[in-house]
């Protein structure tokens, strides 16, 4: 690759500095980020400082929060400390919903860029694919995935992840089409660049912006379906998450508010948060609001 | 000997055709389905009862009792769901609730576990127990008109001995005979002391023979459409709406054999989808009468001043909750392994505590509301030094790792208690894991696996009245095969058999529950089964809900003599 190779792809870099400030100066979006940062901390350090093990009996059943006799924020039917759940379970919820948004992001960049760059018959393949997927309701297809590979951690993240990725795909195709055409990838051909390198190099960069927004949405929406599916009972039972605490004790929802309503609350909280940062990615990159 | 049964599906389970039945079955005995109409679930159903116990009744004593009023219509809600109306060819609590209704039996069963007259009016039992004469109600009339007559009883006992999956209620049977049309005599092989469970209530609807002998096969009656919609009973309410999902429609039968009965014009069941449902609806009035598995309900309805609370709605169909050990698995299969968890599990923490006190203990694998029950046998308690050793003894010295299944059901009977006992476990080195089923076919599949499918699971066999319907089954030898329901445990031991094919055949009742007593014990100290707890079910009714059955069957038995007194 020449110099001149270089300078097109360092020139087309649209300025994530720039990005940056206006990030900052977005008020909901940097609120949710440390709120984001704060549950993330809790999740990795909260465990170990709070002391109480999630999954083992602390005290008598559906005690009530600020009873007396029993922890913060109350126990389920079996005596478990809600405020241990909510700590420890958020390990469970953010892993499955970070590697899930991660894979179907994988998934739909790959699908779309090869979809996008080639066009022809590869892209009507492609499409026609992510299409099939896109046809099925996502839950109830995790649902069935589910019901077939039976219940865990890494098969839920699974399940999870390969039902999201057709709107990545499209998304990534859709920008794919529109900046193939564009001055600097002609001349990224012209100096003789690979496939490869123009799709790595020179164009993925420059799609990012819509993708890394879309990429929040993914982590948000994988951390709904977690929940949906522990809901329906569907989560394996050994393991302490949020949306399986909620779904365990989703019977006592009329009796024992405070076993369901903490850990929602923290999906809530949780989900908020990281669509926030994507609003303010989405504002940041956009340059019509730049300088404004 | 028998087979089946029950389980306790609830909420869940959908229910499906109840011919799928995943065992061998085939020859004689127990055929046992996984499918959900087999079980009685149990939660619900319906119906209520008004207890004799009940404080509310009791205060209400001490005026007149009011009189009767005919009129009305009382709206019942259940969340189960059967795949017909009869009885006589499937088993399951949804079934059972309207079959009861839309067909009289030979008999009542009261609470004190006697036959009393409803088809049969009198009957006469020889002095050698073999020969029972049975004489009908003059006049009684199938909802078309058609006279009830002893060829009916007759055609009725060959269709559940042909379809019924509880075999050993008509085993001895080896003939009838009808000498007139209003006399039924059977001719038993051996005394047979659960025939008056078999001729009760729910358990033998009267069938038309002029309907359903159409040149259906027998044992293909499951089938016949008089089971459904459109369906010709003799009992005191005929079928006018049938959508066995939503609701079931019965309206009172004017030329009803008890003349003046029954009270009620019409009985509504409505299907429910969850127990919070249900009580929504008790409380806003829109339903009359409710049956739920829940403790935490029961408290509800408890402190309510407007429902009744009955604390056990079905005796009859005694549901158990307990733990199950396959005695086929090479771990399992040493005593004191299954010792070593008897001694570590904490009976009176899930009863007093989990269940908030409003379960009742059980230590055998007969109901505790059984005369047969006995409650003088091995307990297990606590000790988990004694645990420990156990486990050392048996070479697991550090630790074992182990998983326990539960059936789907209430939660606070099957998942929670599962969950408890794996926490309890862990105390003593073993490691649990809780295996969970999405419905009951999954769940049930475990028995189709092999030795080493399962170690242990949370189960509910039923006793369905007598222990040669429902207990028998779980300890014989000649019944471990595959299938659900069954002899799942593997457990075999012939003094055990011995005990229980004799106290099956013995007339005196002293000496069959001295049988039954030994049976207990034995089987208390080589745990095929540890008991927890009888599986409620708890039933509800507004105040003005008069008359209910107390007896055995409780709601799953004819409503003619209930009333709505308002």
């Amino acid at each position: 690759m020449t110099d001149l190779g270089m300078a097109i792809e360092s020139s087309v870099e649209t300025g994530g500095r720039g990005a940056f400030r206006m990030f900052l100066r977005n008020k909901p979006a940097v609120v949710g980020s440390v709120v984001f940062i704060l549950i993330v901390l809790v999740t990795i350090f909260g465990p170990g400082i709070y002391g109480t093990e999630a999954h083992k009996m602390a005290a008598g059943p559906f005690l009530g929060p600020g009873d007396d006799a029993g922890p913060l924020l109350g126990t389920d039917y079996l005596g478990r400390d809600i405020l241990a759940g909510v700590i420890t379970g958020g390990r469970t919820t953010l892993f499955v919903a970070a590697v899930a948004g991660a894979l179907s992001m994988g998934l739909g960049l790959v699908v779309g860029s090869l979809a996008g760059y080639f066009g022809g018959w590869v892209d009507a393949l492609l499409m026609r694919f992510t299409e099939i997927f896109q046809a099925m309701p996502s839950l109830l297809f995790s649902l069935v995935l589910i019901y077939l590979i039976g219940p865990g951690t890494w098969k839920e993240t699974l399940a999870i992840g390969v039902t999201m990725w057709a709107l990545p795909a499209r998304l990534t195709r859709a920008e794919f089409l529109r900046l193939r055409e564009m001055e600097f990838v002609k001349a990224s051909r012209a100096i003789g660049s690979g496939d490869l390198r123009i799709m790595t190099r020179t164009i993925l960069p420059n799609a990012m912006p819509p993708l890394l927004v879309a990429a929040t949405l993914l982590v948000v929406i994988a951390i709904l379906f977690h929940a949906g599916l522990a809901f329906l009972g569907m989560v394996d039972i050994n393991t302490v998450s949020w949306g399986s605490i909620m779904g365990k004790n989703r019977g006592y929802t009329l009796t024992a508010w405070w076993t369901v309503a903490f850990p929602g609350l923290a999906i809530v909280t949780t989900g908020l948060s990281i669509a926030l940062i994507g609003d303010g990615l989405q504002d940041a990159f956009n340059p019509k609001l730049r300088g404004r | 000997m028998l087979s089946l049964l029950a389980v306790l599906s609830l909420f869940a389970t959908a229910c499906g055709d109840s011919d799928s039945s995943s065992s061998d079955s085939g020859s004689s005995s127990a055929s046992a389905s996984a499918s959900s109409d087999d079980e009685p679930a149990a939660e619900e159903d319906a119906g209520e009862a008004e207890s004799s116990e009940d404080e509310e009744a009791a205060t209400e004593e001490t005026t007149p009792p009011p009189q009767p009023k005919h009129g009305g219509t009382m709206v019942i809600a259940t969340t189960q769901v059967g795949a017909n109306v009869n009885h006589g060819v499937n088993s399951g609590i949804g079934i059972a609730q309207p079959s009861s209704k839309i067909f009289a039996s030979l008999t009542h069963l009261d609470s004190n576990w006697e036959p009393q007259p409803y088809l049969a009016e009198s009957w006469e039992v020889s002095d050698d127990s073999l020969t029972v004469t049975f004489n009908l109600v003059e006049g009684a009339t199938f909802h078309d008109g058609a006279p009830i007559t002893s060829a009916d009883v007759k055609f009725s006992i060959e269709v559940i001995q042909a379809n019924h999956p509880f075999t050993g209620m008509w085993g001895p049977l080896e003939s009838i005979d009808t000498p007139d049309d209003l006399t039924v005599v059977l001719h038993l092989a051996n005394p047979h002391p659960a025939l008056w469970i078999a001729t009760s209530d729910v358990m033998m609807p009267i069938m038309p023979k002029h309907i359903m002998d159409d040149g259906t096969p027998i044992n293909e009656m499951k089938g016949h459409p008089n089971n459904v919609a459109g369906a010709i009973g003799s009992g005191p309410f005929r079928l006018t709406e049938y959508e066995n999902t939503r609701k079931i429609v019965l309206e009172r039968y004017e030329d009803f054999f008890i003349p003046d009965r029954p009270y009620l014009d019409s009985i509504i069941y409505v299907i429910v989808p969850d127990e919070d449902a249900t009580m929504l609806g008790l409380e806003s009035g829109e339903y009359d009468s409710a049956g739920y598995a829940s403790v935490i309900n029961a408290e509800k309805v408890r402190n309510n001043s407007d429902l009744v609370a009955i604390p056990d709605l079905l005796g009859g169909v005694g549901s158990l909750n307990h733990l199950q050990f396959n005695m086929a698995n090479s771990i399992m299969s040493d005593l004191r392994v299954r010792q070593a968890i008897a001694y570590t599990i904490d009976r009176d923490y899930v009863i007093n505590t989990l269940h908030q006190g409003q379960t009742m203990e059980l230590l055998g694998g007969i109901h505790p509301s059984s005369p047969f029950y006995n409650e003088n046998v091995e307990r297990y308690d606590v000790d988990l030094d004694k645990a420990r050793s156990l486990l050392y003894d048996a070479g697991y010295k550090d630790g074992l790792d182990l998983r326990i299944n539960y059936i789907p059901g209430p939660n606070e009977q099957q998942r929670n208690v599962a969950e408890y006992i794996a926490l309890a476990l862990d105390e003593v080195g073993i490691n649990v894991e809780v295996m969970q089923s999405a419905d009951l076919p999954s769940w049930a599949g475990i028995f189709f696996g092999g030795p080493d499918a399962w170690h242990m699971t949370m189960n509910a066999y039923f006793n369905w009245g007598d222990p040669v319907i429902g207990v028998q089954r779980a300890y014989v030898c000649a019944n471990i095969k595959p299938g659900v329901f069954v002899n799942n445990s593997a457990y075999c031991n012939e003094k055990v058999d011995e005990l229980l094919y004799a106290a099956a055949a013995e007339p005196d009742v002293a000496k069959r529950k001295a049988l039954y007593d030994e049976f207990q014990e034995i089987t208390a100290i080589e745990l095929p089964f540890y008991g927890i707890n009888a599986l409620p079910i708890f039933g509800a009714n507004q105040l003005y809900v008069r008359d209910q059955p107390d007896g055995a069957w409780g709601p799953l038995s004819g409503f003619e003599n209930v009333w709505l007194d308002k």
